[in-house]
This record gives C-alpha cells, structure tokens and sequence, in this order.
C-alpha cells in the first residue's frame, strides 16, 4: 500500500516540523475595509499553503472563469464566500471559519466582512480569534472602518496584530507608501492594548509575500505572512491565574450522585481542595472530578468536568465555583466597555439581561458615559449608542453577580447584552471595573448583618449546610426587596 | 484515561461545553441522529457531558427508507447497547406518493424526504432545539454557520441576520417562534473525527472500511447496490469491487470510493492524504450551486 507508506512518512515529517514549531493551533482573524481584499488574500493563502482540495480548485477555477473579474486568473475569494447572496453580490456578509494545517501548525482562519452594516459579524469572529490581520489597500491607507476593526480586535482581547498592507502591485511596489502607511499604523495603535504588531507588504492577487517571498519588494526583510504566522505565539500564557469553573448545569444520577458540571475558565484546582461559591460566600471541599474516562485528581483551564463537593451548596446554573484567596466580586455595579450589535439602537427604556459566564442577571440601568470616536480613536462624552458603536457604559445590576475583570480573567469579565424581548444578542463587552454593593459603608447604608438575620426572619435556621444556605438565601432576598425601594443594603455575614 | 492529542481534547471539552449550554437552556432539544461516523462522534460526546446521568434527550432519526441495511442494524445496536431512547420518523406522505431517488431529482426526494419529514418531526416533538454533527470544514454554506444556529418559524435559515456569537458565551434566549439547530462539532475536521473515532476506540458502521461490494458505475461515481430496488439501465450489471464510503446517506445517491483501508488505521491514514473534498461523494449536493444553502434556507440542518 504504498499511497499510505507515503503518507507515514510525510506525517512523520510534518510531526518533526510541529514539534520544532511547537504546532499550536493559531485561530486567525482577517479584517479591514470592504474591497482591500480580505477573501482573496486568506483564498491565496489556502491556495498556496496546499489548504484546498483537487475538486475545490476545479469548482473555483470554473467560477471564476464564469465571473471573469480578473480575466482569466483565479478568484480566490469564490472559497471563502459561501452564501450565494455573496457570490452573486461579490462582497463578504457573514464570516467564514477555514481550517487547515502546514508543516508547521494547525490553522483556523476566521474571515470576516468589510462593510460596515455587517461589523456585528465581525465582532462574532474577532471574538474568537487569537491573532488579527488587518488589512489595507496601499492606495489609500487606513480607512474610518479600519480603525473601527483595529477598536474591536483590542476590545474582545485580541494583543497581536499583523497589518498586511495590500495592493503593493497598484503602487509600484513603493517602498516611500509602504513607510508612510506603517508609521500611520504605528501612532495609531498606541491607542490600543496590543502587545505586537507586525507589518507586512503583500499583494494577494500575485502571491507576493504571502506564501513565497516577492521579487519586486527587495526593501522589505521581514517575513513573509506565511512565515510569521507559522512562527507566532498563539497567547501568553498566563501562569497562577485563580481557579474559575462558571457551573452550567448541575447533573443528577443514581447512587445519590449530585455533581456540578462545566468548563474551568483559569486557574487548576485538586481534589481535596477548598472552593467557594463566589455569591452566597458558602465553601466546600473537593471531593471528586468525575469524567466517563474515570475519576481525575487535578482539573485546568479548557477542562469540562463535573465536581462533586463534600457538602451540598444549594447552587444552581450561574453560580461561579472560584478558589478561597482570590475570589470574583459580587458585584452590582460595573463599568464596561461594549460593541453595540444590534440594528436597534440602545434604549434606556427597555429591559436587558446581562449575559455572564453562565449567567443571566436582569439590569436595572445602563448609561452610556463615552463613545470611541473613530477618527481620532479617543474617547468622547456621549449618552447614546447605537449600531457598531464602541460604547463606555456603567451598568447596574438587579442582584449581585460573581464577577471578574476582563484583563485579569477574560472568560469570567466578558459578557453579551440580551434584549429581554426577543432574546436577541444586542451588544458584546468587556467589564473593566466592579463594585460589590453599590453604596458604601457609612451614611444611610442598612447593613444587613448576621445578628440582624438571626433574630427574625432566620430565627428558625440552624447550623446545618442546608440551613446556612437558606439563610443566605433569604438575606439576598431581603437585600433585593429593600432595594428595589431604594433603600442600599449592604450584606455582612 | 484516554491518550488524546491536545487538539483534539481541546475540541472535545468545546463540544462538551455547547451540549451542556444547550440543555440548560432549551426546554425540549432532541439529538438528530443519522448514523454515520460525525453522529457517533456527536453522541459519544454527549454521553461524555452528562455522564454519570442519562442523556437528557431523546435521538431523532429520518430515516427515507433509502438508508443502507448496515446502518439501520448499526443504529439499533448502538440504541440498545447504551439504553437510548429513539425516535425514527418517516415522511409517510412522501412515501405514499412514491418520492424516490430514482424517479426524482436530488434535490425533489432530498426536499420530501428529508428536508419536509426533518421539519414534521421537529414540530412533532414540539423540540426547540435540535443537535446536528454538522461541522464547517464540509461545505462553504456550513463554514458560515453559528454553533447556536437560530431558524425562523417554518424552520427557515436566515442567512444574512445570524445572531452574534461573542467568545464562549451562547445566547440561547428564543423569540417568538424561533428554534434553533446546535452544532456541537462546528470546529472539528473530517481528519479530527477520524483520529477521534480511533483513539477513543469507537465503533462506526461497517460501510467505512474496505470491503468487496457490489458496484455500478455512473457518470463517474460508483454507486453500490444495497438491496434490490435497484434500477439498473440496460447491459448494466454490479461487479464486486473494493470500495468503502467517506460519508453515509441513501444508498442510491452516495458515492463510494475505491480503497483499501480495511481498518480504522488505514482510513485515518487514507483521509488525511485525500486530495477530494468529504462531499465530492454526496450527490445531492451537485444538483445545482448553493445547494445547501438551499436545503438550508429551507429547514434541512
């Protein structure tokens, strides 16, 4: 069978090569303007990286022939634009998820639209992606959109950006419009978190510096696109980060078995360990880490496991299982900084669900305090936001929330905004700061303290773990009734 | 302990991740079981999520009565060697006015008998969310999907108004009328799948490795014949050949390829060396271009 004896010997290769490359899967995120030839650049990069199939190239190669765009030459784009109303329309609607693996890695690549009508698409991939490649025409620079798309990147998280400037063909391969554009590039994302950015010179319709290196660009030493992005470091990985497993669902079986399912979101954790749950204040100690290959002795972050604790708290979905040092803060209050998605602009009238981890915690109030403005990427007094906005909001809460900031633990400081109408997914953010109990200890704050429970309302409560969960469900209860009349509370037991 | 990649245990906790958010949030979802080796992956995956419980939902199977014999037997162990509980629905309008793959086009029999009944036992069941092992490396309508892909009333896709999918967090809040289908495999690849099935040493039906079967050629594809309802055209006759397929379906419309892997090593190997894309074998989807997107729009998953 010698096709396979081949085969082993070209995986045995490509292994060598992963292992030396360390073969981390990179998720890769195209952006920028409409036309500056996103599809075509990533279909060029399939093309050349070997990412297509024999029958994929003969479909592509008949299209294009039928289309005709560019003569007689191959429109690459016609392999990431799958939906017909984009073929039919030659523009990119909805991102496009690519998979595919060089000698050196594992890719996926996240194309994403231009047009501005479509930013909430885009907002979908950057989310997702570890790395962002914005692109620009070299005719004309950075665009409004393109500022818009380097906002967004920063804003879901996104520290390492590779600027392609295309089209280098059109400017004669001018090295002078090459400099100009990478110093623009460079004042401009001063304003962002980004801990690389790269630039490179390319033209995806020739191939030049994408997979092979151009002939016509001899100025230019630094890698090739391709190069860099077998190269790059997906993410820095942060070590000691505090354990967090957001609870899904809490599964039931025979033999009393009662375990908290879900995805530990930073940190590790081993049985026999403390946990606590971030809201009620209740801990337990880890019994098990149950999973049908068998029971685990340690769980990390990217894990779906199911805890089983020594005692039961009466936690539900939302409750957030975090160690005892370093825990979320029930918070009522935060600031954040969101991408507003929806075709209906923010309406201070209607009723939103904050999103969290996994949960879903009704709003009191938004307000809006500031907009980036994306001329001159500051941002700017404001009180309104509406579609494709980047928008500085102070939320408050109907009850506390077990929650973290964005920059310290992201998958426990990100959150969607649900419209509680339809249910739609109105705006995307970031929490940047967080308050436990809006006010503070002092004038005209009710302290609801354990003396002040016990001797009424839990006076019939005892010791036991159910007991004292039912004692902190009900000073929760009482916290939410005398604030929903104005009253602040703060809860200290 | 099982001996996966990290990749691939990095896309099985993903996946585990979308089947518990789902059945948190959904009051009647319902597992769209085909049989083939993404629905075994799929179901495996769920045992994983809620192991040591039940599955919290019920398989649903269309079954055009087109299926091949090997599935059909496939199907009923795998139901009862895990203790599921299954649905199988078939369109009996459809069948009563004869819609076959013989008579009609692709498409016409993929409408009635799979799209129409899929949609018929949907509303049935009264389920607002439906699993599928649908994955985005198949198809260039499929690399557009959301994991929690929302239809409109009828079933319809909308593919120009998606809801926004933002970092690990799925919104399952419906409107009015909404369902959605879930795609927990969305990231994996045919070469993930394959890999998976063998370090997790599962079981898939038969059909996927090597074996001499019966074969007709037809505009290029070579067509097995599973039972007799066969149509032959004049002067034609089966030949046994050694063929095994890349993806399952009805009989009379998948294509299968020459091959000898005889074993789950030797297909791992065939697939991450094929130069043809997975669905170059299925022909419904060359009836016309876009034709997923179609069946899509339409209510197919």
């Amino acid at each position: 069978m010698h096709v396979a004896a081949l085969r082993e010997e070209v995986e045995a290769k490509a292994a060598a090569a992963r292992a030396t490359y360390g073969g981390a899967l990179l998720r890769l995120l195209t952006c920028g303007s409409v036309d500056d030839g996103k599809s075509t650049l990533i279909g060029r990069l399939l093309w050349d990286a070997a990412g297509v199939s024999e029958d994929q190239r003969a479909a592509v190669a008949l299209a294009s022939h039928n289309r005709a765009v560019n003569g007689e030459k191959i429109d690459f784009s016609l392999l990431l634009d799958g939906l017909q109303a984009e073929r039919e329309q030659g523009i990119t609607i909805d991102i496009a998820w690519r998979y595919f693996e060089t000698r050196a890695r594992r890719f996926i690549i996240i194309d994403s639209p231009g047009h501005e009508q479509y930013t909430r698409n885009m907002a979908t991939g950057a989310s997702h992606a570890d790395l962002a490649i914005l692109l620009v025409d070299a005719r004309h620079g950075a665009k409004r959109q393109t500022r818009r798309h380097a906002a967004i990147c920063d804003l879901v998280g996104i520290k390492k950006v590779v600027l392609a400037v295309n089209k280098m063909d059109e400017v004669g391969w001018s090295e002078a419009r090459y400099r100009e554009i990478e110093a623009d590039f460079r004042g401009m994302a001063g304003s962002f978190n980004f801990a690389q950015v790269t630039i490179v010179p390319v033209a995806a319709l020739t191939g030049d510096n994408v997979v092979s290196r151009s002939t016509e660009m001899s100025w230019y030493a630094g890698p090739t696109l391709l190069d860099y992005l077998e190269a790059v470091d997906p993410e820095a990985v942060q070590t000691d980060t505090p354990f967090r497993m957001p609870v899904q669902l809490v599964l039931r079986a025979a033999g009393d078995f009662r375990g908290y399912a879900g995805t530990v979101t930073s940190g590790r954790i081993k049985t026999g360990e403390r946990i606590v749950d971030a809201r009620s204040g209740l801990g337990a100690t880890l019994r098990r880490i149950s999973t049908m290959d068998g029971d685990r002795s340690f769980a990390a972050k990217g894990d779906a496991v199911t805890l089983v604790l020594d005692t039961d708290l009466d936690i539900s979905r939302g409750a957030v299982l975090s160690e005892v040092p370093r825990r979320p803060t029930n918070a009522d209050v935060i600031e954040t900084r969101l991408v507003w998605l929806s075709e209906t602009p923010f309406d201070p009238e209607v009723g939103y669900l904050l999103r969290t981890a996994t949960d879903l915690t009704p709003v009191t109030s938004i307000s809006v305090s500031a907009l980036v403005d994306f001329e001159t990427l500051a941002a700017t007094p404001a009180h309104a936001c509406s579609m494709n906005d980047i928008a500085d909001c102070r939320i408050l809460l109907g009850r506390p929330a077990a929650i973290d900031l964005f920059r310290d633990l992201p998958l426990t400081g990100n959150f969607v905004l649900v419209s509680a109408i339809d249910g739609a997914t109105v705006a995307g953010g970031v929490i940047t700061w967080a308050q436990a109990g809006a006010p503070q200890v002092g004038d005209n704050v009710l302290v609801l303290n354990r003396e002040l429970l016990a001797r009424g309302v839990c006076a019939d409560l005892g010791e036991s773990p159910a007991d004292l969960a039912e004692f902190h469900r009900r000073a929760q209860e009482v916290a939410a009734l005398l604030r929903s009349v104005g009253v602040p509370v703060l809860i200290e037991i | 302990m099982t001996a996966l990649t990290s990749h691939l245990k990095l896309l099985e906790a993903e996946s585990i991740h979308i089947f518990r958010e789902a059945a948190a949030q959904f009051r009647a979802p319902v597992l769209m079981y085909s049989i083939g080796k993404d629905s075994t992956v799929l179901l495996h995956l769920a045992r994983k999520a809620f192991w040591p419980a039940k599955l919290p939902f019920p398989l649903l199977h269309v079954d055009t009565t087109w299926k091949f014999r090997d599935m059909i037997a496939f199907r009923d162990r795998t139901v009862r060697e895990f203790g599921l509980d299954l649905i199988v629905h078939t369109n009996h309008d459809g069948l009563a006015r004869n819609i076959n793959p013989f008579d009609h086009p692709p498409s016409v029999y993929t409408d009635v008998m799979k799209t129409v009944a899929l949609r018929q036992a949907l509303d049935a069941g009264g389920f607002d969310a439906a699993f599928g092992g649908a994955r985005r490396d198949e198809e260039a309508s499929r690399a557009k999907e959301r994991v929690f892909s929302f239809r409109a009333a009828g079933h319809r896709w909308e593919p120009r108004r998606q809801r926004p999918e933002m970092w690990q967090l799925l919104n399952g809040r419906l409107g009015k009328g909404e369902t959605v289908r879930v795609f927990p495999l969305s990231n994996w690849t045919e070469g993930d799948v394959w890999r998976y099935i063998a370090l997790e040493k599962l079981d898939v039906v038969p059909l996927y490795f090597a074996a001499e079967r019966p074969v007709v050629v037809r505009n290029g594809q070579l067509i097995v014949v599973d039972d007799e309802r066969m149509r032959f055209e004049p002067g034609e006759k089966p030949v046994l050949r050694q063929v095994r397929f890349r993806t399952l379906g009805c009989w009379p419309l998948t294509a299968a390829i020459e091959s000898d892997a005889v074993d789950i090593e030797s297909v791992v190997e065939e697939t991450l060396a094929a130069r043809v894309s997975e669905r170059a074998g299925r022909l419904i989807d060359h009836d016309m271009a876009g034709a997923m997107e179609m069946k899509k729009r339409e209510g197919y998953f």
